[in-house]
């Protein structure tokens, strides 16, 4: 053998060992669990803040020189975690191909009958002695094969053995599992190559082309994005949010892109859209009022009928067939009573929104607050103004990405758990049967499960005990 | 209230306790019957309190799929104690062994209590919209169904070793014996903070014990948590003798052991990482992203992969193989309270 060829070997011994796998789920799992202790973010303060609350400012800043070094900052996407991962593959390819062949090789090749003295080191073995003689042979076979067995028989001179085994094919499923590995990770890295994830700040009634990647860059989209419309519905006495929902439209080239014959999408989290392999998501929400935010209201005239009115901040506006102006001289998203019973701003979050309005009629000047969730503050002197909405004022955080990897990701999930489940439920089976004169004895090769497997041999004995006598 | 049944289930709970204690000492199978009617009779009761809850959440959330009460801290660690008494009695059914039923009692009683403990918002809550998904259940339910496997197989796994090391000046007697004394002693000090707390929804951990105020108490505590750990490794060769007296035979251990990872290895695949990923696909707009809950469930995922590695490729046997799913437990369970508890991520509605 030559010195190249015996390096070759020695390489593809490392790569094929167990123990590299082994070492490689410590030290990944390692490196892993130290990036959910130092932040993730790249600004050195942010570093520098978080070890400084255990140490000196100053030590704090070497030891950041030393995690920007390492990356340990970006670990999951550093150089060194990378390679750890590519290793993992190459160890789980090499593996695989150093250890599939023998295996199918030993499912075509043709059973040997075992030399007793290998039989009997097996780990569980157990013994049955018959006193009257009987056709012991077809009785075990009969009761193997009804349990499912396959059976090999061979006529030895020290006894005769009897060799069954059953999903004996489910050892391939091992290899099914690595497989499925390694589409997950192939998965990945289209993703990482191909794909983008960005997010984007959509306020009510303006639109957008491009994302916000996570590392701050733009990302245009090839079409606009417009929100016509955001809503939250919080629990009631509550801040916290039931549901929250924007209402999409997407031009691309002027025209407007229908999805099920409908211009308008409605997104939700847990329910994003999807146009191009780009995807929506609802991601969050917040308050920005605009210039042209549009305070909307109902008012309903003497005989109770409802008319739509609406005006910008500040703006005069007339209640149909009255001559008092009304305009909007404050709003709060969330009004609230304090103890001593003023008026105060809860959140920024449109928990409980409210106007304070000003009427102007023939000099006299009167304010008054409208609650948008308390009917009995929409009654006024000048008749029933109901306060619908403060359209243009919130924006919808939208997580946009592209990902042409996840049908890979998909696919590699379903047939790890397949692999797994077969490997790991459905273990093979292996009994060795030699049978001598009166005395029948069973043997297991394998340790794993034992009082499980001496469990059954015992089920398989008493059976074939009530079939002798 | 469906918090207060499940109360009532914990008490059961530990009261199963030192009745099991009395069956391993008296071997009186009456005994050991009335042992199992209690955890039997615990586990009914959790089990009407579950519905009981569920039925809470389904009037205020009208849908079947979203109400089962796995959304929160509480309801999760309820939802894991219950998977593993239910667990235990079928292995106690199907193998007719009572073996390690004290063991089960104190983690199911610890759990439980816990719950009363760590001053958790145990009141019916609204579902946050993030939660709003059918893949809620899948993923909660089936991830905790695996905790429960794992932690079945680490009671077993650490019982084996105690067992199995005659030996007092070896590692393995040093590791299983202090971990048998801490484990005594956190049961102990929740007791002593249950009973000193004056409002229960103040009760804070160890707030009687480790970290007491008064400084002279403190540090009694703390030795008598040393003090515990020397006791337990003192007297663990009394313990592996009553075992061993109890025909509790280490090929039973192990099996259990390698039957809980076994089941609960793919479970927890399908389940935590895969649904996971799937339900973060749809809901957060990645299928991984290596938020501290997802990085956690993959090294335990990888621990537990080791086991399976040791044990078939390898042919590591008996203490070797008992070590790693000690050790895959303890990660099991940074991955479910210490990430909500310490770091934080995404999955925050773990939280308390």
């Amino acid at each position: 053998m030559s010195k190249f060829e015996k390096l070759n070997e020695k390489v593809w011994d490392f790569f094929s060992s167990v123990d590299l796998a082994v070492s490689l789920f410590i030290v990944i799992s390692i490196g892993a669990a130290v990036g959910t202790i130092i932040p993730q973010q790249p600004e050195p303060e942010i570093t520098v803040r978080f070890f400084s609350k255990i140490m000196s400012e100053e030590n704090a800043i070497k030891i950041y020189e030393v995690i920007n070094l390492l990356d340990l900052n970006n670990l999951y996407h550093s150089w060194w975690f990378t390679f750890l991962l590519f290793m993992f593959a190459l160890n789980l390819i090499v593996c695989s191909l150093d250890r599939l062949p023998v295996l199918i090789k030993s499912f075509k090749s043709q059973p040997q009958p075992l030399p007793i003295s290998i039989i009997e080191k097996m780990p569980i073995k157990r013994e049955i002695k018959f006193n009257e003689k009987s056709d012991f042979k077809n009785k075990v076979i009969d009761l193997l094969k009804k349990k499912g067995f396959q059976t090999d028989i061979f006529h030895t001179s020290e006894a005769l053995q009897i060799q069954a085994k059953k999903w004996i094919k489910t050892r391939l499923a091992i290899y099914v599992t690595h497989l499925s590995i390694l589409i997950i990770l192939a998965g990945a890295l289209i993703g990482t190559f191909w794909g983008f994830r960005g997010h984007m700040n959509i306020v009510e009634g303006t639109g957008t082309d491009f994302a916000i990647s996570d590392d701050g860059k733009a990302i245009p989209l090839g079409f606009k994005v417009f929100c016509d419309r955001f809503e939250v519905d919080y629990y009631e006495n509550s801040a916290v949010p039931k549901a929250y929902r924007s209402y999409l439209r997407i031009i691309e080239n002027e025209n407007p892109v229908k999805f099920n014959g409908k211009e308008t999408v409605l997104i939700e989290v847990n329910h994003p859209l999807s146009y191009k392999g780009i995807t929506f998501y609802q991601a969050s929400y917040g308050f920005q009022p605009q210039e042209n935010a549009e305070f909307r209201f109902t008012y309903f005239d003497k005989n109770g009928k409802p008319v739509p009115l609406k005006a910008k901040f500040e703006e005069k506006f007339k209640l149909p067939g009255q001559t008092v102006s009304v305009s909007v001289i404050d709003f709060s998203p969330a009004l609230g009573i304090d103890e001593q019973g003023r008026l105060f701003n809860m959140t920024t979050d449109m928990i409980n929104p409210a106007v304070l309005l000003l009427f102007e009629d023939k000099g006299k000047r009167e304010n008054q607050w409208i609650l948008k969730k308390i009917p009995e503050t929409w009654e006024t002197p000048y008749g029933r103004i109901r306060f619908d909405e403060l359209w243009g004022a919130q924006y919808t955080g939208i997580q946009v990405r592209k990902d042409p990897g996840v049908p890979l990701i998909y696919a590699g999930s379903i047939l790890m758990c397949i692999g797994l489940f077969v490997s790991l439920f459905l273990r093979p089976i292996n009994y060795f049967v030699t049978i001598k004169n009166n005395t029948i004895c069973f043997y297991a090769p394998s340790s794993k499960g034992k009082v499980m497997t001496e469990k059954k041999l015992e089920e398989i004995i008493s059976e074939l005990k009530g079939e002798v006598s | 209230m469906s918090y207060q049944i499940i109360s009532i289930a914990g008490l059961f709970y530990i009261l199963a306790m030192p009745i099991y204690i009395i069956y391993m000492l008296s071997k009186n199978n009456k005994v050991g019957y009335l042992a199992s009617t209690t955890l039997l009779l615990g586990a009914s009761i959790h089990i009407y309190g579950f519905v009981r809850r569920f039925l809470e959440m389904y009037a205020i959330n009208h849908s079947v799929m979203r109400s089962i009460p796995i959304t929160n801290l509480y309801e999760s660690l309820v939802f894991f104690v219950l998977s593993l008494v239910i667990g235990y009695l079928f292995i106690e059914w199907k193998y007719r062994k009572k073996s390690f039923g004290v063991f089960i009692s104190i983690i199911a009683g610890i759990g439980i209590g816990l719950t009363e403990l760590l001053g958790m918002a145990r009141e019916v809550q609204p579902l946050v919209p993030a939660l709003k998904s059918n893949w809620l259940l899948a993923h909660v339910t089936l991830s905790f169904i695996a905790y429960a496997a794992f932690a079945i197989s680490f009671i077993t796994a650490l019982l084996h070793i105690i067992v199995s090391s005659e030996n007092k000046k070896s590692f393995k007697y040093y590791f299983s014996t202090a971990l048998l004394g801490v484990m005594l002693f956190v049961f102990i000090s929740m007791i002593i903070d249950i009973i000193t707390a004056g409002n229960p929804k103040s009760v804070k951990m160890f707030h009687s014990t480790l970290g007491n105020s008064s400084l002279s108490i403190a540090i009694l505590s703390w030795l008598s948590l040393l003090g515990f750990i020397f006791i337990s490794y003192k007297f663990s060769d009394k313990l592996v003798k009553i075992l061993k007296d109890f025909r509790i035979d280490d090929n039973f251990l192990e099996d259990i052991t390698y039957k809980g990872i076994a089941f609960g290895f793919p479970i927890f695949t399908i389940g935590g990482l895969v649904f996971g990923a799937i339900w973060a696909d749809q809901a957060w707009g990645r299928y991984w992203g290596w938020d501290p809950k997802e990085t956690w469930s993959l090294i335990t995922w990888f621990v537990y992969a080791f086991y399976l590695h040791a044990k078939f490729i390898r042919g590591w046997q008996a203490n070797k193989t008992s070590m790693i799913a000690v050790v895959g437990f303890i990660v099991t369970l940074f991955t479910y309270l210490g990430v909500n508890l310490f770091l934080s991520g995404l999955h925050s509605y773990g939280s308390m």
